[in-house]
């Protein structure tokens, strides 16, 4: 006999304890990485390489990543580079919001021959290797004199955060209806006005979440700016990878604590947006 | 018309003008693609302060032509006129149009105080709280004016639309499928609020719609539409009792016309099924003709004696109530006939009944072409 459920009550079969054992199973596979860098970066110098659990937990590499003895270590300032980051980040994202909001709004709102074409040219930047250009691009560097600088970093994460801003607002101008625009146009608006004042306002939910995206794409990045800096540009990711060697010996548990810093901004961004990143992710697929 | 008291504050009824349509066309061309002719050349002459209906079925041109009435899509070729300035090459804000969305396009971040507002503040008008205040009591929804359209309910979005539309004084207004978002109830209350407000405010005005019972209870006079083509512009009556061709007659009216084919006899009745006869008042026809006869279910009664007249056998009766309509089968056709009853008259499945119609309400069509036989 079925049992009357509670509201709430889920119905308890063979399948779904599977199913949850399954999530259960994957959730730790997933955050067990986490958890042992987490370790690893409260132990010290002598534990690192030790693989049990039990050891008296320490700060110090935390304190040591952003002392002057990590940057004697690495030659980096770890402070130093995670301000770079926020500079090379907040440029790439402004540049592609100034370029690509309105991009996105005429891709939303027009057809064109090739139009479809060149939203697909400017996605496959998102899942092309890198690498393919990173070679053309050092030499370009070199020639231009941009190499290991704040603006040719900002010229080269745009290209990581435009396609994104771009195909994310694409789908919220789509969603908004054109009649709304059409009524400011008959009410005397001119067409820029109309996409300021009517538009614009309308798709802000989309812009702050594609904008964090965004920032978030271009903090991880890592081979740009491991091959298009040296020192004076070096973004967080690279300079976590220092603590690996150069010295003659590999810091793991300063990497780790390096690691952890570094994932920091990006992790509290994610939260606080969580509820549109959802959205943003699937680049409008989902109704909001 | 109706006088309107005047003060600094009223909108004042603006002189309507006419609205004319010359030969407009519209072609959207794309290259490696077939280009396509949404609006094949129409002519429309609107008399100031009239209300016509451009009634069609979806895809036949009609949103097209208000389109391009309001400047939203470019003219390919014509001409439009409003009194007697030509509007065709202007953009939409200089044109002095006031439109009513299907989707009603009200801004939601603004409440619908400045949603008002907001066209007027685009001309730079000083007197915009005086004149929202006062179209909001004209309009009765002064106690609408501090809510957002989120807040507002479908025939209340409707009225704000229309407010929003008319508080420039245009003085032609379009709307665009006025009643199609609201309920029956609201759509009835909402469809006479309409009419009185033309009245009084005495717009030209053009509504969109492709239901039927809208456009006759609205409209001054119709549009039919169909495939990018005035089908037949007239008033009701006109439309309803003499229809141009075939499309106007199946697209108009309600039960739906019924359509039979027939052959024109050596006496020049038109035969119908195995035995059916039926005069028609047509003159031009000629013995031997195919036709397509169209009878409206009001229209055939009961035959006398010695009537050319079809007898029919009574498959399905529904009574409802004010009148009554039976499905008949007529021998020799494959389509069944609808027949509207008078509410006394009840038929039972089997009856055998002998129908017939007035000639000048046996309409007949070409059945190669649905022109109208004359």
């Amino acid at each position: 006999m079925a049992k009357e459920l509670k509201p709430g009550q889920r119905r308890v079969t063979a399948g779904s304890v599977v199913a949850d054992l399954m999530i259960v199973a994957w959730f730790v596979f997933s955050l067990f990485p986490l958890l042992w860098m987490l370790l690893l970066a409260l132990k010290n110098d002598a534990d690192q390489t030790s693989t049990y659990f039990a050891f008296s937990p320490t700060f110090d590499n935390f304190v040591t990543v952003l002392s002057q003895r990590g940057q004697d270590l690495t030659s980096v300032d770890f402070g130093q580079a995670m301000w770079t980051s926020v500079l090379n980040c907040v440029g790439a994202v402004l540049v592609s919001l100034v370029v690509g909001v309105p991009a996105a709004y005429a891709a939303g709102r027009w057809k064109y021959r090739g139009s479809e074409n060149l939203m697909f040219q400017m996605l496959s930047f998102r899942f092309a290797p890198e690498l393919m250009v990173i070679v053309p691009l050092f030499v370009i560097y070199n020639t231009l004199g941009i190499f290991d600088t704040k603006v040719g970093m900002v010229w080269v994460l745009q290209l990581v955060t435009m396609p994104l801003v771009v195909w994310i607002l694409r789908s919220y101008f789509q969603d908004l209806s054109p009649e709304l625009e059409q009524a400011a146009l008959l009410d005397g608006y001119t067409r820029i006005r109309a996409f300021l004042t009517v538009a614009l306002p309308l798709v802000r939910p989309g812009i702050a979440a594609s904008a964090l995206l965004a920032f978030i794409f271009a903090w991880n990045n890592y081979v740009f700016p491991l091959i298009l800096t040296d020192s004076a540009a070096t973004t967080v990711t690279v300079a976590v990878t220092k603590f690996l060697g150069g010295g003659g010996q590999a810091y793991y548990n300063l990497t780790a604590a390096a690691a952890l810093l570094g994932a920091l901004p990006p992790l509290v961004l994610a939260l606080t947006i969580q509820r549109y990143l959802v959205r943003g992710l699937s680049f409008g697929a989902v109704k909001a | 018309m109706t006088t309107t008291p005047t003060s600094a504050t009223t909108p004042s009824t603006t002189t309507a003008k006419s609205l004319v349509l010359r030969d407009l066309h519209k072609n959207y061309v794309a290259r490696g693609r077939e280009s396509f002719h949404a609006v094949k050349g129409i002519d429309l002459d609107i008399r100031p302060g009239e209300l016509v209906a451009l009634l069609g079925p979806s895809g036949c041109g009609k949103t097209t032509t208000l389109r391009m009435i309001a400047g939203l899509e470019t003219v390919t070729s014509g001409d439009i006129r409003i009194g007697d300035r030509s509007i065709a090459d202007l953009p939409p804000g200089r044109r002095d149009i006031g439109v009513g969305f299907e989707s009603y396009a009200l801004y939601p971040p603004l409440n619908v105080r400045e949603n008002l507002a907001y066209g007027l503040k685009a001309r730079g008008a000083k007197d915009a709280d005086a004149r929202v205040r006062a179209m909001a009591e004209r309009l009765e929804m002064t106690e609408l004016l501090d809510l957002r359209p989120a807040a507002l309910s479908s025939g209340q979005k409707q009225r704000v639309a229309l407010a929003r539309a008319l508080i420039r004084n245009p003085p032609v207004l379009l709307l665009d499928e006025p009643l199609s978002h609201l309920d029956a109830a609201q759509r009835q209350r909402v469809r006479r609020e309409l009419k009185v407000l033309q009245r009084e405010f005495g717009y030209t005005t053009i509504v969109i719609t492709h239901d039927q019972l809208e456009a006759l209870s609205l409209a001054d006079r119709l549009a039919v539409m169909d495939a990018g083509v005035i089908q037949q512009f007239g008033t009701a009556d006109e439309i309803f009792d003499d229809p141009a061709n075939l499309f106007v007659a199946d697209f108009v009216g309600e039960p739906k016309i019924n359509l039979l084919e027939g052959v024109v006899d050596e006496d020049g009745t038109v035969r119908v099924g195995r035995d059916g006869r039926l005069r028609s008042a047509a003159r031009s026809i000629r013995p031997g003709q195919a036709v397509t006869v169209g009878l409206r279910p009001q229209d055939s009664h009961l035959a006398a004696d010695g009537e050319p007249s079809v007898p029919a056998e009574v498959v399905v009766f529904e009574d409802l109530l004010e009148f009554g309509l039976g499905t008949v089968r007529v021998e020799g056709l494959d389509s069944s006939l609808v027949v509207q009853t008078p509410a006394d008259v009840r038929w039972r499945r089997g009856d055998v009944v002998r129908l017939s119609a007035p000639p000048q309400r046996v309409h007949l069509f070409d059945p190669a072409t649905g022109a109208r036989v004359r």
